[in-house]
């Protein structure tokens, strides 16, 4: 199948991988290498191309990498997943370049740069947060599913039960790319067909039987004691300035306000923004708005 | 050795006797491997078997270094599926991950002897938001002898007493070890639970009380 084209989506300008405790990571990267760098990451179940929109249009003024996590996209599958390890693969991207850098992340990838900057705050110039500040008390219910509200016991005996089968699991094949826009779709209404053909070209990959995701099946699939209440109150410690980006228009993936506003209270340097006519893929569905906003936090 | 698999890993299950009797699974401390349980092994009056957890003695690595009390569950949890219901004894982090196992496997584990060891007492009760809790994750300790570096993130996970406490309702009985020992807040709320009494303090008589719980029960 020949690589989809999309209206404003350029390709990165060089690939490679990039190796952190030992986990094959691939970054992909727009812009001059000795301009001021800036680092990209992405959500959950996304990758690094997702940035094929922004990333052209913040070029010309920064090296932009993004950076895909472990078991998604083109990066390595791990045997586990720890939300720390993926803290420590940006840190150690960062202490890899050569000057302090912007960080901008997406949903998971909002929380990651937040975390990294409070991890390795003399490596962070200045902080953006588009829609990350984690998940609804109550955990997200995507369409179609309700939040799993039995004893953390009952729910160990499930996880159990999917670990018994961890070693043979594997995606089921769509029949085709379009099958797979359509999936994404009923996740993602906002997301418009041809963005998406373009997006899961990316994200996806042709097998015997047709099309299969490229993230590791076993992402997100851990468990653990972890509190939404526990998010938040670290963030006090921050100490880069943030901009906090939302869309304007409905989203299931967006946190009510007050959940945000409660979370972000902690942030001793804040600045927030909202994108007209946005949900919560922001840098997607309103690439050019959202890079004059970055461009105008990261240099005033 | 008994060849297991979780996930893509490969673990190493110790048959460490053959009798007639319940059946005993050990699970060993931060640092240690199922050899720690040799001694104990002839003590107990049925067949005894002791796990290497991931990263530890003959099992294989983890790729990526994510060691999780809940990765060495689901570690005990393959060696379940292979032995059937088996009383838990635990040293360390073996103790909370036999707490886990007692609270999510109540039809396989009938009974589990928590003790002290490495890996014991986790990262605390919540995150500290006045100090620098996530770089703490790359701030290891050195490395265990025959040990993948990264298990010494098994000493810094995170254990609310809550959660504890939830796991160790769901269990159907819990021997504590007794003694003069750092109690972490995880322990303290199984201790208030139904379901934990004292273990005696000698290990004889610790395994006994152990073994009749399988009489009683099943």
């Amino acid at each position: 199948m020949s690589e989809p084209h999309y209206p404003g989506a350029a390709a990165p300008e060089r690939s490679r991988f990039f190796v952190s405790d030992g986990v094959r990571l691939r970054l992909d990267e727009w812009g001059d290498p000795s301009a001021p760098p800036l680092v990209l990451l992405h959500g959950a179940f996304d990758h690094g191309r997702g940035f094929d929109l922004l990333a052209p249009l913040l070029a010309a003024r920064f090296h932009a990498l993004s950076l895909t996590s472990r078991g998604h996209g083109d990066s390595e599958w791990n045997d586990f997943y720890a939300w720390q390890n993926d803290v420590a693969d940006v840190v150690n991207l960062l202490r890899s370049l050569p000057r302090p850098a912007h960080l901008v992340g997406h949903s998971r990838g909002g929380g990651q740069a937040t975390d990294a900057a409070l991890w390795a705050p003399e490596c962070v110039r200045r902080l953006v947060n588009v829609d990350g500040f984690g998940p609804p008390p109550e955990g997200f219910a995507p369409p179609g599913m309700s939040v799993d509200r039995r004893p953390a016991p009952e729910r160990f005996r499930d996880y159990l039960d999917a670990r018994r089968k961890a070693g043979a699991r594997g995606w089921r094949p769509y029949p085709s790319l379009e099958d797979l826009v359509e999936r994404r779709r009923e996740q993602n209404p906002r997301l418009s067909r041809e963005w998406l053909r373009y997006f899961l070209h990316h994200g996806a990959r042709e097998v015997e039987g047709g099309w299969v995701w490229k993230t590791d099946p076993a992402f997100a699939r851990g468990f653990g004691p972890w509190r939404p209440e526990w998010i938040g109150p670290g963030w006090q410690r921050l100490r880069v300035p943030m901009l906090a980006v939302v869309g304007t228009e409905p989203d299931s993936w967006r946190i009510p306000e007050a959940v945000a506003a409660e979370r972000l209270a902690f942030v001793p340097e804040l600045a927030r923004a909202a994108v007209p006519g946005a949900g919560h893929f922001v840098h997607m569905e309103r690439p050019r708005e959202t890079a004059d906003l970055l461009l105008g936090f990261l240099e005033p | 050795m008994i060849e297991l698999r979780h996930g893509r890993v490969s673990l190493a299950l110790h048959p460490l006797r053959e009798a007639s009797g319940a059946t005993l699974l050990c699970l060993h401390a931060v640092g240690g491997s199922a050899q720690d349980f040799r001694q104990l092994a002839g003590r107990w009056p049925g067949r005894v078997f002791a796990l290497d957890f991931a990263g530890h003695g003959d099992s294989g690595r983890l790729r990526g270094g994510a060691y999780h009390p809940e990765l060495l569950a689901g570690d005990a949890d393959a060696a379940l599926a292979r032995i059937g219901p088996a009383l838990l004894v635990g040293a360390g982090i073996g103790a909370y991950v036999a707490l886990l196992l007692a609270g999510g496997r109540p039809d396989l584990v009938p009974g589990a002897l928590l003790l002290p060891g490495a890996g014991f007492a986790g990262g605390g009760p919540a995150p500290d938001a006045a100090s620098d809790t996530i770089s703490r994750w790359e701030d290891l300790d050195p490395p265990l002898p025959g040990c993948d570096p990264a298990v010494r993130r098994l000493e810094r996970d995170i254990r609310p007493p809550e959660y504890a406490a939830e796991f160790a309702r769901a269990a159907r009985s819990l021997l504590l070890a007794q003694g003069d020992f750092a109690q972490p807040p995880w322990w303290q709320a199984v201790r208030a639970g139904p379901t934990a009494s004292p273990a005696p303090g000698e290990p004889a008589a610790a395994l006994a009380r152990l073994a009749a719980l399988a009489a009683d029960v099943s």
